[in-house]
Parts: structure tokens; sequence; C-alpha cells
């Protein structure tokens, strides 16, 4: 097969199987929604003709407030971590680089705990993933204002400036755990450890607002992101400009992560794993490996986060627990497969 | 002849040391020009100083007798490209899309690839002798054959100013000979050609002219058998050169000894 019908065959299957995922997501979970069911209220629900008969009111009640919302929020936050990851590997030129090196989920993190150490998480409608939204905005901001202080910053400066602002936001963020109240720690914990439980409709919009936003203007910015996956002297010499250019994708890539980290707490490993495993067979040609990444994070997500529902009976795991426990030894045994080949 | 590129009295400074300190260069279209130097006498930052990556803290920098600041990015992309010895490209892109990337300044951001775009790639790759690479990944090469890719890339800028950073470093004799045949044939169509070559002997043999760079000045510019003979090229490599006439051939064979 030539390497376009390679490539297409791989969008074409992922474009099927972001479907299927959703399907089984949406017909799963502690009650079993039959999926012809679900399929006919949905087309009903889009103004079609019946195909059968729809579910009835509990079960309608679980779909449109618990399941569907649910699965595509794991869709929208697996694609979109899936597409940050890799526009961060081609500009960082690693494939270990991830939203986190810009302190996007430290940051989010501080906010969520600052929100709910003062109260307001209990109180105010969506103020945790504001908070978390607006920390992982100010954490990026203080990455690129730092890193600025002395110059234009190399990549090793802004990497280096971004660890040392994650590490920040972490410590403050353990002095608050300790300040809060027992109580609400909990509530905080299971932010952290990164979930979906019982997002509503409100969730999804905020989250799609910025995701499909953010991704669809990366993916605009695509030939210059293969300009700069060449580093900075041969970019500069192609006439990109470069340190506008990268300022640009990194407000986007935050923009984007902080939106997923603001939903759905900390889910590590996607935006390692995706582009991991599609750049060998899409390529690194960023209008290639941006859809891609973002169909097989979406359809990462919305399975990890199938997975750790059904797990098991008496206890929910977190969805962020389980990308780790999935991602963690993918990676490692991924880092081996390379080494023993060089 | 008028020059193409032109230095004026250029000084630069990395960090607090001066790296250049006055240069004053001109090249002329069709012309092929060897930059020879020691270590560390700032040949990389005059390179890069001329292609516009460095600004002059003092002296100016022309194209076609503007100064560089004044060039649009994009303009100064499709007149002049830079080949360097690093490579970074990621290892899993194929060389025919990492040429492509040449076409970036003539197309931008947005606009699609044309015909001239693909015949430019394609003529890149065959002059460069890596059309049978076409598909491979940038991973999967040696040094040599990256090295080839990165300056196919050059040639697909289609510049009329064509700057090279070591482009031989990496290279086995006959992919040597092949590098500066091809730098010919783009010179011969009136590309300036300005090139850093560590191989004496090899510059002697390409060049028109050789300009010698040590302690941020030029030392010497002028024929590359006269540059070679003088007294500044012996002191600013601290060698003794002596050439040997060769019977047939219209260079001599040069002779480096350490000086006592």
């Amino acid at each position: 097969m030539t390497e376009a019908g390679r490539r297409r065959l791989v969008l074409l299957s992922l474009l099927a199987a972001l479907p299927l995922a959703m399907a089984a997501a949406v017909a799963l979970g502690s009650v079993r929604l039959p999926l012809r069911s679900v399929v006919a209220s949905l087309v009903s629900a889009a103004g079609l003709p019946l195909l059968g008969p729809p579910l009835d009111a509990p079960g309608a009640a679980i779909l449109w407030s618990v399941r569907l919302p649910r699965v595509l929020l794991a869709a929208l936050v697996g694609g979109g971590l899936a597409v940050v990851g890799s526009t961060l590997q081609s500009v960082f030129r690693n494939p270990m680089a991830d939203s986190g090196l810009l302190g996007v989920g430290a940051g989010a993190a501080f906010g969520a705990v600052l929100a709910v150490r003062l109260g307001w998480a209990a109180h105010v409608f969506l103020a945790l993933p504001l908070a978390a939204f607006a920390g992982a905005m100010a954490a990026i901001v203080l990455v690129y204002v730092l890193a600025h202080a002395g110059g234009r910053p190399s990549l090793q400066g802004l990497l280096l400036t971004g660890i040392a602002v994650s590490a920040l936001a972490s410590a403050g963020t353990s002095v608050l755990l300790v300040a809060t109240e027992e109580f609400r720690v909990k509530t905080v914990l299971f932010w952290l450890a990164g979930g979906l439980e019982g997002r509503s409709w409100t969730h999804v919009q905020l989250a799609a607002l910025f995701i499909l936003a953010g991704v669809a203007l990366l993916a605009l910015l695509s030939r210059p992101l293969d300009v700069l996956s060449l580093g900075q002297d041969e970019a500069a010499s192609l006439g990109l400009a470069v340190h506008a250019t990268r300022l640009t994708v990194f407000a986007l890539s935050a923009l984007v992560a902080g939106a997923a980290t603001a939903v759905a707490g900390s889910v590590p490993f996607v935006g390692l794993m995706a582009p991991h495993a599609l750049r060998p067979r899409v390529g690194p040609l960023a209008r290639h490996l941006i859809p891609a990444s973002f169909l097989g994070g979406a359809v990462l997500v919305v399975l990890a986060d199938l997975a750790a529902r059904t797990f098991s009976d008496r206890l929910d795991l977190p969805l962020g627990s389980f990308t780790a426990f999935v991602g963690a030894p993918y990676f490692l045994l991924a880092l081996r497969a390379s080494e023993g080949r060089t | 002849m008028t020059a193409v590129l032109e230095a004026r009295d250029v000084h630069v400074s990395r960090g607090h040391n001066a790296v250049l300190r006055g240069v004053t260069l001109s090249l002329a279209a069709g012309e092929a020009v060897a930059l020879v130097g020691p270590n560390a006498a700032g040949k990389s930052t005059l390179l890069r100083t001329l292609a516009g990556l460095l600004r002059a803290a003092q002296g100016v920098v022309l194209l076609d007798a503007r100064p560089l600041t004044t060039w649009p990015r994009d303009a100064l992309a499709r007149a002049m490209a830079l080949v360097t010895a690093e490579d970074e490209g990621p290892a899993t892109l194929a060389v025919e899309d990492r040429v492509a990337l040449g076409r970036y300044p003539h197309r931008g951001p947005f606009r699609p690839l044309l015909d001239e775009d693909r015949a430019a790639v394609q003529l890149a790759l065959e002059r460069t002798g890596i059309a049978p690479l076409a598909r491979r990944w940038l991973g999967t090469l040696s040094a040599g054959e990256r090295q080839l890719a990165t300056l196919a890339r050059g040639l697909a800028q289609e510049p009329r100013v064509l700057l090279l950073d070591e482009p031989a470093a990496h290279l086995d004799i006959g992919h040597q000979l092949r590098l500066f045949r091809v730098l010919d044939e783009v010179r011969v169509t009136g590309v300036a050609v300005l090139a850093v070559v560590h191989d004496l002997q090899r510059a002697a043999a390409w060049a028109q002219r050789m300009v010698l760079l040590a302690d941020g000045r030029v030392a010497t510019d002028g024929p590359p058998d006269a540059v070679l003979a003088s007294e500044e090229c012996a002191r600013a490599f601290d060698v003794a050169i002596r050439g040997h006439a060769v019977p047939g051939s219209p260079h001599p064979l040069y002779n480096f000894e350490e000086r006592p």
C-alpha cells in the first residue's frame, strides 16, 4: 500500500472508531441502555422520524443528563490534549513534551484548590473549572513573562522556566491543601485525580468553545508548525516569524489544555500516547498529525473513561489514574523499543 | 561587478564577546566564494549575520543595496537561503516533505503548493542525488544524506544568494565532489554562493575567491592560491603552508605543517 493510502486508512479507521467508542460508552455502565433505543432517541431528538421504540423516561434521563455530556466531554478532552501534545512535541522537537511543560496542569490545580479553599466551589456554579482555567492561564503568562525577563529565551530556557513555575504552583497547592478543612479536601481530590463524574451540559459547552476553537486555529497553523519543527535557525531563514509563531502556538495550547484540565482535572499521558502512536503511521506533518491526534485522543479517553467507571462495581477508578496506569507502562515500553533500535 | 550582498564594517557580539569586529565583504552574482579561517574566527556568526538571523550591533548588511532590516521576512527568504550542518528535522519526516518546506517563503502559511513548487523540489532532489531517498524518513538516513537533504531544501528555495556553513562536513569524498559540482551548477545560473569550508585544499579547488577571517576581521581576500600563499593565512592557522605544483592540475597541492 502507498504511504498516502496507509495514512488515509488510519484516518478513516479513527473516524469510524470514534462514533463506535462513543456509542459503547453511552450504552454501557451501571445501568445498561439498549443501543437501538439510544439511537432511536437520538434520531428523534434530531427531529427525524422514529426508528423504533425510544428509551423509557428513566433511560432518557440517564442518556441526556448523565451519559451523553460525559462521553462528549471525554472526546473533547482527549482530542484537545492529544492535539496540544502533538503540537508542543513538534515545537520543542521532543516526543516527551506536553502541556505540563508550560505549567498548565500545576497552574490549573492551584486555581482549583484555591477555589475550594475559599469556599467558592461549594457556592458558585462552575467556580472550580473557571478558577482552574484562570490558574492555567496565570501559570502560562508567568512562564512567558519570567522566561522573557532576560531577552528572548531559548527553548531550553522556556522549558526550565515551565518546570520552575510548575514546582512553585505545586508547592502553593500543597500549602492550600494543608490549610483546607478536611471535608472540602475530598472535593478537590476528586478533581485532582482527574475524572468526568457529574459534569453538565454547561461543562460541555465551556470545553467545546475553547477546545474546538483552539484546535481549529492550531490546525490552521499547520505549515508554520512544520517549519518550526526544523529548529529555530532554519525556520527563521525560511522567513517564519519564529517568536511570534511560537507565542501564538503556546497561547492556543494553553487555552485548549487549560479548558480540558478545567473540566476534567489531570488526565495524564493522553498528550504523549496518542501522538506517539500515530506519528509513525501518518507522519509528522501537522496537517495530518493534528486531525489524527484529535481523533485518536478522543477515542482513547472515551474508552478510558468507560473502562474506569465499569472496571469495578464498587469503586469508580479516577480517569486520570486509569490513563496513568495504562500510559506509564506504554511509554516505558515505547522508550525501551526506541532505545533498543539506536 | 555589482554586489548582491554586502557587509560594511559589521560588528557582532554574542554575550560580552565581540565576535565580529568590523567585517567588510561583498558578494557578486554568479560568484563562488570560500570563507575560511581558524576555529572561533567568527565564520558561522558572519554567515548568520549575512543571513539576517543575527543583528549587527554596528555596521550594516545590504542585499541589493538595501539594508537587510528593511526587507520583509518572506522576500528575504526568497532571495537568500542558509544551509547549515545542524540538522534538526523530525526523525519521521520524509526527505521530500523536508525539501518541500523550502517552498515556504514562496507560498507562505496558507497557499497550496503549485506545479512549479513541486518541480523545484524534484529538481533539488535530483541535483543533490537523493531523489531515490525521497520517501525515506530523516531518522533513517546517514549524517551525510541528511546534510544533502538540507542542501536540497536550500536549492528548492531558489535563492539568488546561497550561504552554506560547512556543507561538506559529513560527506564522503564522492559526495563532496558532487556537492561542489552542484554548487558550481547553481553558481553559473547567477546565484552568488558563499560557503564556509574547512578543507583548504578543497576550498582552493572550488572557489573563485577566498576570504580569510581571523579574529573577527577579514585578514585577506583574493584568489584562493594567493590567500593560501599569504603570511596572514600562515599566521591565522599558525601553520606553515607550502604549495607544490602538480603537472596537469590548475591548482597546487598544499602541504601543511605545524610551525615550530
